[in-house]
């Protein structure tokens, strides 16, 4: 059979083709965007009643300490989770890598399973496993350690560890099937032969291992930033629609809900999704550079 | 040649096969199925609790009234806020009467007088007499721009709940109680370690600085005449009084004359603590004394109301917690016919009766109070007659605000309360004396927030 020339193709043909995607894109991603950019200029209440005010809504933000307790406590929450997630996960790995280890599937599974569970269900969860009185994770410790008040205020006084605490559970599973296909990919030559001019387990894990993976970790790193960055459900489930106790719970993308939802100023969350939207751009390009900086 | 069933077969497998039988047969069902009678107004409501009294009524009214027949719309809390805020706010569909709480209503009010959804009812409110009818405090969560858009639901007067059966064991009698500091000095001796690790397990009163319990903190500051808003809708939270509400709270929370602990009401945990005797006593408005009953059978026979302790000699024994109204969607088709049903449901003294019987909800219509299940023991309650216990404190029960910006104003009053507890622990100062200047910085700081907040809304601010 002749193969057919591109030339036989009509210039329109390519178009055509990427006709289904343009649609969708400019319908679901460009088209609001835009849309969303001109509401940051406005107040409204509601779709229907809108007004222009400038940068005003940029200039309230900045000025509102609401906001700065959301961005303070999502900046804290992406430290602690990935600062704990990324090693979870990591060692999770490794021993899940180990040679003849048994039941590797059932325990991979196991690990694994959390992030299967719907965030709603986690928080739900953690909300009943984090009870000051009544709460498992008290009565435990306490029965454990007799001088561990049963009263600990998790949801109170911790709120932010415990919402950490319930990320970790959810989240270092699915960090860890990254490491572990990375690890699979390192080449056992290079161990072996690392290991036969003597290098130990440590330093074969931080002179060939790790430098193996950290593309892996690199892009397990912007993805957990990013989801923290997005943080909404868990708390929202956990400190029942709110941002709990003095806002210690707070997140930006809650902030942003709140106010475009609840109060109704689509307007005023728009600029928050902006102002949140450059915030995770600088985190990307700051994660690039360094991964750059370092391949170099 | 194979038929078509059995080429099917081969290319799908039986699997494949028996799902889109599935699917098939599933999408016949739906197209098919008829569809419930959902003919007439539509009353959306948020609670099951409710649900269950106005199935049997409104199935009453439309045996009545075939020309003006009704149905239920029952949503879950939060999916019910979304949906009354879009339809107002975005003209999607809403019901022709809409139940609203109290925390729901704020947004609606946010915008104009013509941005408000509800039909104004003041005028038909006069015109019927209903104004003198009904209890006056009951309106003014539904009132705003000096209008009314709600038949109040109820009164929702508060008393004390208390656990006749560990205070009469301890032989302490309650009558020398009148104010909370008499509560404390009397109940005091009940605060114990009852397993002997050097912490109290039993605490003496419902109370925390959880967001959850954010609207009792309010109901405590309005029984001591605090105020988060002054009439004109201004926000007044950093008054003196209310800065004396917060030090003295934060007392009650912290240090060692702490009384108080986190048993949120309507969770397992809560009640759980409930029954085992954790807590003594709770801030107790009409309709939670039915959820007791209804989640917390065990404690029949064990609890004993009484007045609330007033925050001063000779002050107030009760205030006001929740609240529900019916409002009528100015998208209605027939604003008469809306009007009447809402009448029925709110008002009728058989409705009235429904709700007492079904989850002890005092109706805010005065001459319905001489119906007789007011007046009846009752076994939960130790054979007290709660509906007269209720009714006795109904016309004291305090105005509200209904400023759109109130539940933001009860979460700054909440978060200045857990900064002055912080403070308190930190500094280890536990005399509400001592509190009160920092309490009175932290009610500044909050009013500030608020003022600027409320100065930003341009569409309240062009209103004359």
């Amino acid at each position: 059979m002749k193969p057919t020339s591109l030339r036989s193709y009509p210039a329109w043909a390519p178009w055509l083709f990427l006709a289904p995607f343009l649609l969708i894109f400019f319908a679901f991603t460009a088209w609001p965007l835009v849309q969303s950019l001109v509401l940051s200029f406005q107040q409204t209440y509601g779709p229907r009643r809108a007004a222009f005010v400038g940068l005003a809504n940029f200039s309230f933000l900045l000025r509102d300490p609401l906001f700065w307790k959301a961005l303070r406590n999502t900046t804290l929450f992406t430290f602690g989770s990935v600062l704990l997630q990324m090693p979870a996960a990591l060692v999770l790995a490794l021993l899940l890598n180990r040679p003849g280890l048994r039941g590797r599937i059932l325990f991979r599974l196991i690990f694994f399973a959390p992030s299967l569970v719907g965030t709603v269900f986690v928080g739900v969860i953690f909300y009943l496993l984090f009870q000051a009185h009544t709460g498992i994770v008290n009565q435990v410790l306490h029965a454990l350690f007799p001088s561990f008040d049963p009263e600990f205020a998790w949801m109170q006084d911790h709120v932010m560890s415990s919402l950490i605490l319930a990320a970790l559970w959810m989240q270092a599973g699915f960090g860890m099937i990254y490491f572990l296909a990375a690890l699979q990919d390192v080449p056992a030559e290079l161990i072996e032969a690392a290991s036969l001019d003597g290098a130990g387990p440590w330093q074969r894990f931080r002179h060939i291992v790790l430098p193996e993976i950290r593309p892996v970790a690199g892009f397990v790193m912007l993805l957990s930033i990013i989801s923290s960055f997005q943080l909404f459900e868990l708390p929202w489930v956990m400190f029942n629609s709110g941002g709990g106790p003095d806002n210690r719970g707070l997140t930006i993308v809650m902030y942003l809900y709140e106010n475009g939802f609840i109060i109704g100023d689509l307007g005023y969350a728009s600029a928050v999704g902006w102002v949140l939207a450059v915030l995770l751009m600088l985190a990307a390009i700051i994660q690039r550079r360094l991964a750059r900086k370092q391949e170099d | 040649m194979k038929s078509i069933f059995g080429r099917m077969l081969m290319v799908l497998s039986p699997g494949g096969c028996i799902i889109l039988l599935i699917a098939g047969l599933s999408t016949l069902v739906i197209i098919f199925r008829p569809l419930p009678g959902l003919e007439g107004q539509a009353v959306w409501i948020y609670t099951p609790r409710h649900a269950e009294i106005y199935k049997r009524e409104l199935a009453q009214w439309n045996r009545l009234h075939p020309d003006n027949r009704a149905h239920l719309g029952l949503f879950e809390y939060h999916a019910f806020q979304r949906r009354l805020l879009s339809g107002f706010l975005a003209g999607t569909p809403v019901g022709d009467l809409i139940e609203v709480e109290r925390n729901m209503i704020g947004p609606t009010f946010t915008g104009t007088f013509d941005d408000v959804g509800f039909v104004d009812l003041t005028d038909h409110l006069r015109d019927e007499g209903l104004l003198e009818q009904i209890n006056a405090p009951s309106f003014s969560p539904w009132t705003s721009h000096g209008r009314i858009f709600g038949i109040p639901h109820d009164v929702h007067p508060v008393l004390l709940a208390y656990r006749a059966d560990l205070v009469e064991a301890a032989g302490i009698d309650v009558s020398k109680i009148e104010t909370w500091d008499d509560f404390y000095r009397v109940l005091s001796p009940l605060i114990k370690d009852l397993d002997g690790d050097g912490r109290p397990d039993r605490f003496l009163l419902n109370l925390s600085t959880s967001p959850l319990q954010a609207e009792l903190i309010e109901a405590l500051l309005l029984q001591a005449g605090g105020e988060l808003f002054d009439g004109q809708k201004r926000p007044v939270l950093d008054s003196e009084l209310n800065a004396h509400v917060l030090a003295r709270l934060a007392t009650w929370l912290v240090g060692p004359r702490r009384m108080c602990v986190d048993a949120p009401e309507n969770t397992a945990a809560g009640d759980a603590m409930r029954v085992r005797g954790t807590v003594i006593a709770s801030v107790m408005p009409d309709w939670l004394a039915g959820a007791w009953k209804q989640h917390m059978p065990t404690l029949s026979g064990k609890i004993k109301l009484m007045p609330l302790p007033a925050w001063e000699k000779g002050g107030r024994h009760t205030t006001v917690l929740g609240g529900t109204m019916i409002g009528i969607a100015k998208t209605a088709p027939d604003f008469e016919k809306s009007w009447a049903i809402a009448k029925y449901l709110y008002l009728s003294p058989q409705s009235a009766e429904a709700l007492f019987r079904g989850i002890c909800i005092i109706s805010p219509v005065k001459s319905n109070w001489s119906l007789p299940v007011y007046h009846q023991p009752d076994p939960f309650f130790c054979g007290q007659k709660i509906g007269e216990l209720f009714i006795a404190q109904a016309p004291d029960v305090p105005l509200r605000s209904s400023s759109p910006y109130n539940t933001l104003a009860l979460e700054k009053f909440d978060d200045a309360l857990v900064s002055l507890c912080d403070y308190a622990t930190r500094e280890n100062r536990y005399d509400a004396g001592e509190l009160e200047p920092e309490a009175r910085r932290l009610l500044g700081r909050a009013q500030a927030d608020m003022e600027r907040l409320i100065a930003r809304n341009v569409f309240l601010a062009s209103q004359p």
